[in-house]
């Protein structure tokens, strides 16, 4: 958590761009809120039943920790549109993202139960060789 | 009727354990409510990504019928990580689990 889904219209997302969205999801989201990178989940999928994309060609539905301000979400939803945007090349117009809280006690990682936003420390020391890897 | 989705990288878990598991999320899935419908989608090759690395992660949400007491949620939360890993034969780092209370009307 947080998982960031985007369902993009048939053929729009390629492999290399998704590649590049994930690590401007990841990066945006941490800078963002400064969550460590080994939480961040970015998935890429064609024809979502139920992320309908009206006249959208992408959308993407972030379920992040609740906790996080008004203006934090607008900047992650803001920037993510641009790092599409920029990756698939449409239009911001044609770029669609929303936010979605989720309480962090109700979800499990590392088999243990998340930690509410600020409170990452324990958790990350409990998973040292995770927080380690590569690109975290 | 309590809710629950899997998302499950390509590949990663076979057809008799993705059959086993659904067999176990539905009994699970009784202590929440009514049997849940299991739904699956599978993330393609080259289209999951954790801490922008491919991923091998699985994410498993559930909703019950009622809201939960906290303490019974995370022993629920550690039952369903259990039968996960050893039925998907994964590690307890593969797997995002979720029991969300049902949305307010």
């Amino acid at each position: 958590m947080p998982l960031y889904m985007t369902n993009g219209a048939a053929g729009v997302l390629d492999d290399d761009a998704k590649k590049k969205i994930a690590g401007d999801i990841t990066r945006i989201h941490c800078d963002v809120t400064g969550a460590p990178p080994i939480f961040v989940h970015a998935f890429f999928a064609e024809g979502i039943p139920d992320m309908p994309l009206g006249d959208k060609s992408v959308l993407t539905f972030g379920s992040i920790r609740s906790g996080r301000s008004d203006a934090q979400k607008e900047s992650i939803k803001s920037q993510v549109r641009d790092a599409i945007s920029g990756h698939v090349g449409l239009p911001p117009e044609a770029v669609g993202v929303m936010i979605f809280d989720t309480p962090a006690h109700w979800a499990m990682e590392g088999g243990e139960i998340m930690p509410e936003p600020g409170e990452e420390a324990a958790w990350l020391a409990a998973h040292a060789n995770k927080s380690e890897a590569p690109g975290a | 009727m309590t809710t629950c989705r899997c998302l499950v990288q390509e590949g990663q878990i076979s057809p008799e354990r993705r059959a086993s598991l659904e067999t176990k999320l539905r009994e699970f899935s009784t202590k929440l409510g009514s049997p849940s419908e299991v739904r699956w989608s599978e993330i393609a090759k080259g289209s999951g990504y954790t801490a922008a690395m491919p991923s091998t992660t699985s994410v498993v949400v559930v909703t019950a019928d009622t809201p939960l007491e906290q303490p019974v949620r995370v022993q629920l939360l550690h039952e369903l990580v259990d039968f996960w890993t050893k039925g998907a034969g994964c590690s307890v780092d593969e797997i995002t689990a979720v029991i969300g209370d049902p949305a307010q009307a």
